[in-house]
């Protein structure tokens, strides 16, 4: 039940995400849709990992007595590792983005993406 | 091949990237002019030798596995590199050095160049990475590399034109990158594997009729993510705004060497057993893209927002070839992969001889130009070579790969497709003559009767960038010896798997 929760929130906010993107005008909003989208994709992909009651992922005759409890108790390390590299991106395509939009309002004055528009002339 | 070659190329450009600022340091210091210039081609020529020691051991046969860190296959991020990814790896070094040479005088009047070089190297890298790595996270990560110093890129002057590109380009492609994370991720959670080789191998036990849906959901935000890095047609509209704004610098850079990093994963794509028809789709977004994307050529006033409409058109052509290649037309991947490395070659020179008019004349609308082929011989004379070349007039590398594409259009039964693209070649011959007509002829206005050629390092890859399009279109050997292999590789799946599995 709870695991089932964990997909569909994910889901939620990368579908509000994508709403964000489509359909709203100002910049820093578009941004905050990139955000939440992906941070969607991260719970996403940490939940993947993750199962109830799981253990450490280090092997040691402390945590499990055998490899084949280990194997069968022990939270999958790999979703863990993107997660974290995948976060990481994320922070710098947000910075990016959030200096251009700095740009973006001292050239233009605005942050309307309707208005900022000079290229299509 | 030395050993660790196919880490070095990866992490030569990545580390020389971020001591570029450095280097700048160190040259306004001791006042060392072209030091950055000069240490960022040489990077690129020792990237593009270890290129070529890699290529000469992979067309003997070979599947090179490089394991990083020395963890085996199934477990441990591995870089395979098979003839599909060694064509990619060569023209990736070898335009980019091109590329190279042409912006050290192209941004020489420009401020901030460490981080221009940084940046530069910076998307290198990660195409190499893209090309070269076995993984799929690991390609998730390279694309990003790749993805977010090309925005930086294309806002490098940061004025009001090239914000605005930057900006959509950055939210257009975040959006393509996301869903190449959240396929992986899904692909991740099925079947329980990044790397490609066992993906393959695992995808192929469901036989391609009892393929879960996750799976068709997956591959499709996958091959939305892709379209938009290669820029089809309804994903296609960052492209032309990204490169009429961005430095020519770097619209040569994106449209020849980056154009490879998409078609590479359109080609791989079709042949992972997902169990659908992907061949279909790729034909249909090919032939879209071809025929809208030269019409709207036709239509544009301004130099470098034409030629960006021909990118997509031309990339319609790739996409097609390799979609044909599913569909039966065993000529169909080899005319792609074909065109893809002369549309790299034509099309960076085109956007080279763009460039070298607008650094010389400070204009790049049609309406402001004209009569400069006496003032700039050479470049309206390479010019007219690349135009030729895209148009697929016979001697020149265009049209044998055009042709192959036709000859495949038949081959799948489909003569109406290879109708279509002949019209679409028609097409853009009569909007590159009137781009050369309304630049390099008629009636030349009054400020600009000084024009000057432009500077010899530009012109010296505007000409390499001419002879190749010349050789290859009098000797397609030239081009085959080079797309056989890979074509070949990109059909044979099974080597691929067992090798990288096999091999320990």
């Amino acid at each position: 039940m709870i695991m089932g929760l964990n997909y569909i929130v994910a889901m939620l906010l990368i579908a509000a995400g994508i709403y964000c993107l489509l359909f709203k005008r100002n910049l820093l909003k578009l941004v905050i849709g990139l955000a939440v989208m992906t941070d969607g994709i991260h719970l996403f992909l940490i939940s993947m990992g993750y199962r109830l009651g799981g253990i450490v992922p280090i092997f040691s005759s402390e945590v499990a007595p055998s490899l084949s409890e280990f194997a069968a108790r022990a939270v999958d390390p790999l979703p863990q590792a993107l997660v974290l590299t995948s976060i990481v991106i994320n922070i710098c395509i947000t910075a990016l983005a959030l200096s251009l939009c700095i740009y973006a309002y001292r050239h233009y004055g605005t942050l309307d993406t309707t208005k900022i528009r000079r290229l299509k002339e | 091949m030395i050993p660790h070659a196919p880490i070095l190329v990866i992490v030569l450009p990545l580390f020389t990237a971020f001591v570029m600022p450095l280097i700048g340091i160190i040259a306004e210091r001791y006042h060392i002019k072209y030091l950055r210039e000069l240490i960022a081609i040489g990077v690129m020529i020792v990237v593009l030798i270890l290129a070529g020691t890699i290529a000469q051991e992979v067309w003997n046969g070979e599947v090179i596995v490089y394991e990083l860190g020395g963890w085996s296959p199934p477990w441990g991020i591995v870089l395979a590199i098979d003839a599909l990814s060694t064509q990619m790896a060569l023209m990736i070094a070898g335009l980019g050095t091109l590329v190279m040479i042409y912006s050290a005088s192209y941004m020489s009047r420009d401020s901030g160049l460490s981080y221009f070089y940084t940046l530069m190297l910076l998307v290198i890298s990660g195409m190499m990475g893209i090309v070269l790595t076995g993984d799929f996270f690991n390609f998730y990560v390279f694309l990003e590399i790749m993805s977010i110093s090309s925005y930086a890129l294309v806002s490098f002057r940061r004025d009001a034109l090239s914000i605005e590109a930057g900006i959509k380009y950055l939210i257009i492609g975040s959006l393509g990158t996301s869903f190449v994370l959240l396929s992986v991720v899904m692909l991740y959670g099925v079947v329980g594997t990044l790397n490609i080789a066992d993906l393959g191998a695992k995808l192929a036990t469901y036989g391609g009729t009892n393929v879960p849906s996750v799976l068709v959901l997956s591959l499709a935000l996958f091959v939305t993510g892709v379209m938009i890095k290669v820029a089809m047609v309804p994903f296609h509209t960052w492209l032309p705004d990204a490169f009429t704004a961005a430095p020519t610098a770097i619209s040569a850079l994106l449209a020849g060497p980056a154009a490879v990093v998409g078609i590479y994963w359109v080609a791989r794509l079709p042949y992972l057993p997902f169990g659908m028809p992907v061949g279909l789709i790729l034909v249909s977004l090919g032939l879209i893209s071809m025929v809208v994307g030269v019409l709207m050529a036709l239509m544009q006033r301004d130099f470098k927002r034409m030629l960006a409409y021909h990118v997509i058109s031309q990339k319609g052509y790739m996409v097609l070839g390799i979609g044909l290649g599913t569909l039966g037309a065993t000529l169909g991947t080899q005319g792609g992969l074909f065109h893809l490395l002369n549309h790299s070659t034509y099309k960076a020179l085109l956007f080279m001889c763009a460039g070298a008019v607008l650094y010389q004349t400070k204009s790049q609308k049609f309406d402001e130009l004209g009569g400069l082929g006496k003032n700039m011989p050479i470049t309206a004379l390479t010019f007219l070579i690349g135009a030729l070349a895209i148009s697929g007039i016979p001697p020149l590398n265009g049209f044998v790969s055009k042709y192959i594409i036709y000859l495949a259009g038949f081959q799948a039964g489909m003569p109406w497709i290879t109708a279509i693209a002949v019209v679409v070649s028609g097409l853009t011959l009569a909007s590159f003559m009137k781009a050369f007509s309304s630049v390099f002829l008629g009636q030349r206005p009054q400020h600009l009767q000084g024009t000057r050629e432009a500077p010899k390092p530009m012109l010296f890859s505007m000409i390499v960038m001419a002879l190749i399009c010349v050789a290859i279109g009098l000797l397609p050997a030239l081009g085959f010896n080079i797309i056989g292999p890979a074509a070949e590789a990109a059909k044979n799946t099974s080597s691929y798997i067992s090798h990288v599995l096999g091999g320990t």
